[in-house]
């Protein structure tokens, strides 16, 4: 009885995922999406960018809900995120991992390019993949600097104030980089407007495709840099492992005799 | 082999055209959005407009400005920004500026100790000389500056800047003194500020964000 219920679904499964297929090419995709060989040495480093991508996409999620709750405005900012953090249900923990997924991402993210660095990961023919990384933590690092002064609070104000006047030493366009970045000459609801505009639409569209440039990047030259194609990657990765299954059972028997 | 390259072959008019309307769709496509980010940038650095209109606000009374320290005073300025498009009857915003009182060196003139009522024109003449009014935002990046009277120094609690009785920088990475306003005293003593601002020995300018 359990054997041919086992059976029954073991054929359906196998016929949902070979029409999925079909149509959509989801199976193969998943598999894609998921391998990738990576070099002996330091495994475990090479799951820094993952961990990158898995707090990102924390961020995408845990924003999208703060923006139920948050006023970009300069008299009602502190208080809508008063109100997340005091009134709403679960507002503590949806801004937690928002507050500290972006505090670890910066960490993340940096260890990441220093594993990059110091595996030399960088050479041909992955300079791009590196090139557009550099844009990526640009980016990160700008958002995290315009979501604290989304807060509105001393601290907030003043960190964006401090940053706006550092972009205003920029030579010869300082005058028009700092007035862009305040909306004005003062700061005020115009800076809060445009710090919003630039925390929730502009710097995470910018984000998205350069994440999905960066990906098919490491798809096409994998972590070595090596010349074959991303299925070969795949075929050698399982050659090598069978021809380490049987060197490891040659030396148990050997030992055994 | 250059005919080979050339599969569709363009004549030097058809190129120079494409070029043309593509730098025009191009431009068509650019410019708008650009210029629409950068609008507060061109009103201010290219048109010289200011968020704050050139309003005198009343400050207080000379008189009240205590000898050998910096009294920080809270004036707002009406700010239009955003809110204000012209349209009557739209909101008006304001913005908080403090703004640090002292006379120079410390040294209260002796007509103000005097406490005349009525104050003549030489009088007002020495008294713009002896006053120091200045914003408190520090020169280096704008943080809030706070009179220290056990060290009688202005500190600022970001980078260390330092700035002595008269806001001349004297410590820190500030790269000049504090930003000084365009003050008027009334015959009453009355003191009046507007948001224009100028430096010592350098003239008019902008100190921004405040």
């Amino acid at each position: 009885m359990i054997a041919r219920i086992r059976a029954r679904t073991r054929e359906t499964g196998r016929f949902l995922a070979d029409w999925m297929e079909e149509r959509t090419g989801i199976v193969s995709m998943t598999q894609k999406f998921l391998y990738e060989p990576v070099p002996k040495r330091g495994k475990w480093l090479y799951t820094l960018g993952s961990a990158t991508l898995f707090l990102i996409t924390l961020q995408f999620l845990t924003g999208i809900l703060l923006l139920f709750y948050y006023v970009p405005t300069t008299d009602n900012a502190w208080d809508s995120i008063y109100y997340i953090m005091n009134a709403a249900y679960f507002g503590q923990l949806i801004r937690g991992i928002h507050f500290w997924s972006a505090n670890a991402l910066l960490m993340v993210i940096g260890l990441h390019m220093v594993r990059t660095f110091l595996s030399a990961s960088y050479k041909a023919p992955r300079e791009m993949n590196w090139v557009v990384g550099v844009f990526l933590i640009l980016i990160v690092t700008i958002l995290a600097f315009s979501g604290y002064a989304l807060r509105w609070d001393q601290e907030g104000f003043y960190a964006w104030e401090v940053g706006t006047k550092i972009a205003s030493y920029t030579p010869l366009i300082g005058n028009w980089m700092i007035t862009s970045l305040l909306g004005g000459d003062t700061a005020g609801p115009a800076t809060l407007s445009r710090v919003f505009a630039l925390h929730v639409w502009l710097l995470p569209a910018a984000l998205a495709p350069l994440i999905g440039i960066h990906l098919f990047l490491l798809r096409k030259h994998g972590e070595f840099g090596a010349p074959y194609e991303y299925s070969e990657r795949l075929a050698e990765l399982r050659k090598r492992r069978q021809m380490e299954d049987l060197l490891a059972e040659e030396e148990d028997d050997a030992n055994q005799e | 082999m250059p005919e080979e390259l050339q599969k569709d072959p363009l004549t030097r008019g058809q190129f120079l055209l494409f070029g043309a309307l593509g730098t025009f769709v191009g431009a068509v496509m650019t410019i708008p959005p650009v210029v629409y980010f950068l609008d507060p940038a061109i009103k201010s650095v290219l048109q010289g407009r200011s968020d704050i209109p050139d309003d005198w606000v009343e400050l207080g009374s000379v008189f009240d400005i205590p000898a050998g320290k910096v009294v920080a005073q809270l004036v707002k300025f009406t700010q239009r920004q955003t809110y204000d498009s012209g349209l009557a009857g739209s909101k008006e915003g304001s913005i908080p500026n403090a703004v640090l009182l002292s006379w120079k060196d410390g040294k209260m003139p002796e007509l103000i100790k005097g406490k005349k009522k009525r104050l003549s024109g030489s009088d007002i003449e020495e008294i713009n000389k002896e006053l120091n009014v200045m914003n408190n935002a520090c020169a280096h990046m704008g943080c809030p500056t706070r009179w220290s009277g056990e060290q009688k120094l202005i500190l600022c609690p970001c980078h260390g800047g330092m700035y002595d009785i008269n806001g001349k920088h004297t410590a820190g990475p500030p790269p000049h003194g504090l930003w000084r306003y365009d003050f008027q005293v009334r015959g009453d003593g009355g003191l009046f500020v507007r948001h224009d601002f100028h430096l010592k020995g350098r003239g008019p300018g902008k100190p921004y964000v405040v």
